[in-house]
């Protein structure tokens, strides 16, 4: 079941075309991550989705009753509250019975980690607490879809990791749509991945799908030594690479030619070790869609 | 409106915080006390400058406690409006620009109840200050002068309250209506300083003017000021003030998306 539907979402600033018929879906409990170079539009997008930016064209079908909770990529906050009225506020603006509020808003600093700096004012914390408090005031109010900007680039790599499983745990619950670039992370915790370049969306699906469509057809075979893997460069009747104790050869598993190569390497091979379909990182992808498309 | 009471609690906390809420009153009973000390203290004050030249004389005439309470006015005009629009320029314009709206912004939030909580709040404190102002010049001018009768001095600092509130309106009005603190500052300020030029020119012909409130509460403290043109510029006031409100939440909400993201 579809939570948000986004379809032909267009946003002009002035001459400039930041987001560009824009069509995708989110499905309840699923996290999607929204990647491009810098000035691709994802903080335009996820602006738009969060009600703080008017669209110029197109439409957002919302499921009735979804409740939102934003962070932005640098959360700024009133530096004269303390974490917990900031908590408490947002919660309450955000809908909460104001008597559960305080309650709900202590539960959430503690499930980000800032219970013992909950009545801090917000203007001694470091970046890693501002981000953890961001998260906090966006998910105070338990919303059915969470919309994050680049919410671990600012981190270091501990804050990253801990920011990131603290996501983790709520996949499932509830639908997250997030803008990164740090790729590595995005491959952690992603249903569905959102290509966007100049405010286009150039490619969207699972990471499987993606992968599978930009993947070099690469089989790794793995020999029991270098030797092994060099005698088959140089005498299978395929135009296969040496790298080390493996050769590459540039064919996918499911092709036909792969039956022959394995009665080859049964009746002239040494002893093989596996047979590996190489698949491509996120950022190899990314790298291929930004150039391609 | 279910929202006001969080945001006021919000608001409070700021100006008690930045201890708006101390020092704006501090600044107002300053003015207030500055117009019958320096009046009473003159002659020693010019002692200490160095006195007269030999042979001069000059006869200080006691000014009449009126005057010095029209005084303690004339400097909420000048130096007191100013510390207003200096204080709350930033309320609406400057929470957009330095992103701190953002995170309201993105939630269900009744822009009504935003702005009418930083109205409410800056209309206290700047009621606080002005009333402390002129009891604190009140009670000098009585102790070193004589006293003005206490239902005039009430009438006439009512009547600038009223006054007052517009240029808060007007303040606020201005932060929604501009991108930024400093160009606030300088729309309320032109605007107010316009429109008292105008009504100084055309004042006689149009007397029914807001602007003509501090000239009408000064009048309580003589012989009072025209019944029907004192009604007319209360009613204008009121109805500027519920004017400038509906276009200051107007703005509030049309100027959400400039806000730092």
């Amino acid at each position: 079941m579809n939570v948000l539907e986004v379809r032909a979402l267009s946003k002009r600033f002035g001459t400039e075309q930041a987001v560009d018929r824009v069509d995708f879906e989110l499905t309840e409990g699923s996290a999607t991550a929204l990647i491009g170079p810098n000035g691709s539009g994802k903080t335009t997008t996820l602006s738009m989705l969060a009600g703080l930016l008017e669209s110029t064209g197109g439409e957002i079908q919302r499921k009735k009753g979804l409740s939102v909770g934003f962070l932005p990529q640098y959360p700024r906050f009133f530096p004269w509250l303390t974490a917990l009225e900031f908590t408490e506020m947002a919660a309450k603006l955000s809908g909460v019975d104001p008597r559960k509020a305080r309650q709900q808003a202590q539960r959430t600093l503690e499930f980000v980690g800032l219970h013992q700096v909950a009545g801090k004012k917000v203007g001694g914390f470091s970046g890693g607490m501002k981000q953890r408090l961001g998260l906090a005031q966006a998910m105070v109010h338990q919303p059915s879809l969470l919309l994050l900007d680049e919410p671990i680039s600012s981190l270091d790599p501990t804050g990253r990791r801990e920011v990131m499983e603290l996501l983790k745990s709520l996949l499932g619950q509830t639908t997250i749509l997030y803008s990164t670039h740090i790729l590595n992370d995005a491959e952690e915790m992603t249903d569905q991945l959102l290509f966007l370049r100049k405010g286009r969306l150039v490619e969207q699906g699972s990471l499987d799908q993606v992968r599978s469509r930009y993947a070099d057809p690469q089989i790794q075979i793995r020999f029991e030594n270098t030797d092994a893997a060099e005698r088959f460069v140089r005498e299978s009747p395929w135009p296969a690479t040496a790298k080390g104790a493996a050769a590459v050869l540039p064919v996918k598993a499911e092709e036909p030619v792969m039956q022959d190569v394995f009665r080859y390497l049964a009746a002239n091979g040494g002893r093989v070790l596996g047979v590996e379909q190489e698949t491509a990182s996120l950022e190899d992808i990314f790298l291929k869609v930004v150039a391609e498309k | 409106m279910k929202q006001l009471s969080t945001l006021l609690l919000k608001e409070w906390r700021e100006n008690v915080r930045n201890y708006k809420v101390f020092w704006i009153p501090v600044v107002f009973i300053l003015l207030g006390v500055t117009e019958p000390l320096s009046n009473y203290y003159l002659p020693q004050i010019l002692d200490a400058a160095g006195g007269l030249p030999d042979g001069a004389v000059i006869e200080f005439p006691e000014p009449e406690p009126e005057q010095l309470l029209v005084a303690v006015m004339g400097q909420f005009q000048t130096i007191g409006m100013l510390v207003l629009v200096l204080a709350y320029m930033g309320s609406i314009a400057g929470e957009r620009r330095n992103g701190t709206a953002t995170l309201l912004y993105a939630r269900p939030l009744s822009f009504t109840s935003y702005f009418l909580s930083k109205w409410m709040m800056a209309s206290l404190i700047a009621m606080i200050s002005i009333w402390t102002g002129f009891l604190a010049g009140y009670y000098y001018t009585a102790v070193l002068f004589s006293a003005v009768p206490f239902g005039d001095f009430l009438l006439f600092a009512i009547t600038y309250s009223l006054w007052i509130l517009l240029v808060v309106t007007m303040i606020l009005f201005a932060s929604a209506a501009m991108p930024s603190a400093g160009l606030t500052a300088a729309l309320a300020l032109t605007v107010l300083i316009i429109a008292q030029l105008v009504d100084g020119l055309l004042g006689s012909r149009w007397i029914w003017s807001p602007l003509k409130l501090p000239n009408y509460a000064a009048a309580f403290l003589d012989i009072g000021p025209d019944g029907g043109a004192f009604v007319g510029a209360v009613l204008l006031a009121i109805i500027c003030i519920f004017g400038l409100a509906a276009f200051g939440i107007w703005f509030s909400k049309r100027n959400r998306s400039k806000a730092k993201v």
